[in-house]
């Protein structure tokens, strides 16, 4: 950090550049906490080129979207209606481990049953051939494989039976955003292109320059201009550190999939399916699914993996796999070096982009906006203070989230293609994952692995994902007192119960966004 | 199964409605849907309180007869023991239905009656249609009701939307002590906010009044008196 030259100079304005779901989310977000539509709030202003049109394709979320679109004052069915979107319980990961056709495990979004007071992997163990991890622990996939809603159109808005995201059209949610954010949320939009980028004497940015709207001054800039990274690349020539060495996968095909009919089932949860040289994701919104394969091109070629691609979408639509339009993805897996940097900090994909595989796209952007927002500088004179604290919280969750990423690839027992035996490569394998896997030979993940509060992958994950890909803890040799067999078994017999109850009590997925579309939710 | 037929004087010429209260009368029911219209007299006798309907997740007004499915502390062998009956029981076996007609742009209200009902009858109860096939007096009573039940449905969603603006409804679990020691809880029941509503703006109160819902409110508000009359019902059955 270089000396500070700044006079105190309190933050007014923030000056959004880029649109899109991490320009608005962030935007909605600041604004909402900030008070924009108020004279005493701070000023969000937001910069939108009128000549990008919105990608849209199908995407997941966390269960933290829940918490943000409520701050900021927005209704859930008004949501439901307005962007395609359909709840997710988790991910069914298919061909991960062996590759067989009956090769699967889920990653609930539920935590284990008694997960403040008791592990229950241990316990769960000696078991592992009579019954999946995620269905001793837990009830919720149960409920995917039914295709069920995790609640029931009588729960109030944004409250749960079983824990949920969403999956939804980033196109259509950019739109129904920009909406709230403009007309309720005091956020000023403008549609212009940004032509310049112009330096103050302390090296800020002072205002970018439009083609139709003059200078545009800010105290704050935000860089949500995806893979372009307009201020914190191109202006400030912060350095892109490539994960491909960790994470192979760099091109992606996606497309549309129709459903045979307005009453074919709507999964509730993303469906990954591991192919030769990469994996394809599976997205069930209301109107259709949102499908494309991942992969890593020094492995197979585009041609192969569209092959591979259309025997997927073959398997449920025979009539389909021919004639549907393909678009092609290039991704750069990675981030910044930094991502605040002097009076600019980066959001969205201009601060980096993984792979889909657990969703993380989405969470960094509502991560990024809570903490810019709560932890906003009141003055230019501490915002530097600021800025280290962000860079290293977000350096440290992105690290966390390719660990948790490479997790997924250095657990299987797939040996048919380079690209699986390259995966498991000791070289590819961060060091402090590999630590983990070794602790975790003798000792189930649980709460003190990790050191922050508020943890992106808390242990439970670690557990789904370890356990569901047949990954063996030792039993320890010596007893221990908190290892409480008999509490165990109450609870895997309370999961028992509650998974019954649950698959007898819920309606199905499509049947509840039906009624949402309908009648709504009550927000009480 | 239900059968809902459309009613006319010649198919149903000599139909009768046996209109005795009973439990083989499809009577015992714990609660019923009612309207605003109503609620000054529902509260002489039940608990008012909101729940959803299961089938939209909407919210609906509701008179409480008993704390368990099926159980209605009104109602014995010998009748029902109230001074008011709701509407929606009143109706039975009538409904309305709507029909298509050239005429007018809107389907119409019409007279439907449920024939599997065990209320219909041909020699018992309150005749349907007088000889010569115009309304007999009980008939004409019936389309009251259905005509008040049918405006009623608007006049009460437009109360509780005005209810949920100003959020003025809470969610509420009714704990239950009985003689015998037993506990019984309700739950998935909501009722007025008596600290948000004390709290309203002296404007709001005046449009709430204006709407006569403030009427409604305070009708919501006395019929918890009847609480204590349910589970003194409730104990002398055990």
């Amino acid at each position: 950090m270089q000396e500070n030259v700044c006079v105190d100079k309190p933050i007014r304005t923030i000056t959004i550049v880029g649109g899109g779901t991490a320009g608005w989310l962030t935007a909605g977000v600041i604004a909402a906490e900030h008070l924009a539509n108020s004279e005493n709030g701070v000023q969000v202003t937001l910069i939108e080129s009128p000549d990008v049109s919105p990608i849209g394709v199908g995407e997941g979320t966390w269960p933290t979207m829940r918490g943000t679109l409520k701050k900021m004052g927005i209704s859930e069915t008004d949501f439901f209606r307005e962007c395609d979107a359909s709840f997710k319980q988790g991910a069914k990961f298919a061909k991960w481990v062996t590759g067989a056709e009956d090769d699967a495990y889920y990653h609930p979004l539920v935590l284990p049953q008694g997960y403040a007071e008791i592990n229950l992997a241990p316990h769960w163990l000696p078991h592992a051939q009579q019954i999946p991890f995620a269905d001793a622990v837990s009830f919720q996939g149960q409920l995917c494989e039914r295709g069920l809603a995790p609640k029931q159109n009588t729960t109030p808005e944004y409250a749960h039976v079983a824990n949920y995201a969403y999956h939804l059209d980033a196109g259509k949610f950019s739109v129904f955003l920009t909406k709230h954010c403009t007309e309720n949320l005091g956020v000023k939009h403008i549609l212009d292109h940004v032509t310049s980028v112009n330096s103050a004497e302390n090296g800020d940015i002072a205002s970018v320059s439009t083609n139709n709207h003059g200078d545009i001054a800010g105290d704050l800039f935000i860089d949500c201009t995806g893979f372009n990274a307009l201020l914190i690349g191109k202006h400030f020539h912060i350095p892109f550190i490539s994960k491909k060495h960790i994470l192979f996968n760099d091109t992606a095909l996606a497309c549309h999939v129709p459903y045979v009919s307005d009453t074919s089932p709507i999964a509730s949860h993303t469906i990954s399916t591991a192919q030769k040289n990469g994996w394809i994701w599976d997205i069930g919104l209301p109107s259709r699914r949102g499908v494309g394969h991942v992969f890593s091109s020094a492995h197979t070629t585009i041609d192969e993996a569209e092959s591979e691609l259309r025997a997927y979408i073959g398997a449920s639509r025979p009539d389909l796999s021919d004639n549907i339009a393909v678009r092609q993805i290039t991704i750069n897996p990675g981030h910044r070096q930094v991502f605040w940097h002097q009076n600019c900090v980066a959001v969205g994909l201009a601060a980096g982009f993984l792979e889909p595989l657990e969703a993380s796209a989405l969470v960094l952007v509502e991560l990024s906006a809570a903490m810019i927002s709560e932890q906003l500088p009141a003055s230019r004179q501490v915002m530097d203070i600021v800025a280290k604290r962000f860079n290293d919280k977000f350096l440290y969750r992105w690290d966390r989230i390719i660990d948790f990423l490479k997790l997924h690839y250095v657990l299987t027992k797939r040996t048919d293609t380079d690209y699986w035996q390259d995966n498991c490569d000791a070289a590819t394998i961060p060091a402090d994952l590999q630590s983990l896997l070794d602790l975790w030979r003798y000792e189930a993940p649980w709460h003190n692995d990790f050191s922050q509060v508020d943890e992106v992958f808390p242990s439970a994950s670690y557990q789904y994902v370890l356990y569901g890909m047949g990954f063996s803890t030792k039993k320890r040799a010596t007893m221990r007192r908190s290892e409480n067999s008999h509490l165990a078994e109450q609870h895997f017999l309370q999961n028992t119960q509650l998974t019954q109850k649950l698959l007898a009590g819920l309606p199905s997925n499509r049947d509840l966004i039906n009624k949402i579309r309908q009648y709504g939710l009550q927000k009480i | 199964m239900p059968n809902h037929q459309l009613l006319d004087n010649i198919t149903h010429k000599d139909l009768h409605i046996i209109c005795d209260r009973s439990p083989t009368l499809g009577d015992a029911v714990s609660y019923t849907n009612i309207f605003l219209a109503e609620f000054r007299h529902v509260q002489g006798d039940y608990p008012i309180f909101f729940h959803k309907h299961s089938e939209t997740g909407q919210f609906e007004a509701i008179s409480l007869f008993g704390f368990a499915t099926g159980e209605n502390l009104f109602l014995d062998d010998a009748g029902w023991h109230a001074a008011y009956i709701p509407l929606t029981i009143e109706r039975r076996p009538f409904l309305i239905g709507f029909q298509r007609s050239p005429s007018a742009q809107e389907p119409q209200p019409v007279v439907h009656i449920d024939m599997e009902s065990p209320r219909i009858s041909y020699n018992q109860g309150e005749p349907v249609f007088l000889a010569q096939g115009g309304q007999s007096p009980f008939l004409q009573r019936i389309s009251g009701i259905l005509k008040t039940i049918h405006e009623g449905h608007g006049q009460t969603d437009a109360f509780i939307q005005c209810l949920l603006e100003h959020d003025l409804l809470e969610a509420v679990s009714i704990k239950v002590q009985l003689k015998d020691g037993s506990k019984h809880e309700l739950n998935s029941l909501y009722t007025v906010h008596e600290e948000r509503l004390a709290a309203l703006s002296a404007e709001v109160v005046a449009t709430l009044h204006q709407k006569a819902y403030l009427q409604g409110i305070y009708m919501v508000l006395a019929s918890m008196a009847n609480m204590p009359k349910l589970i003194e019902l409730k104990n002398q059955r055990l």
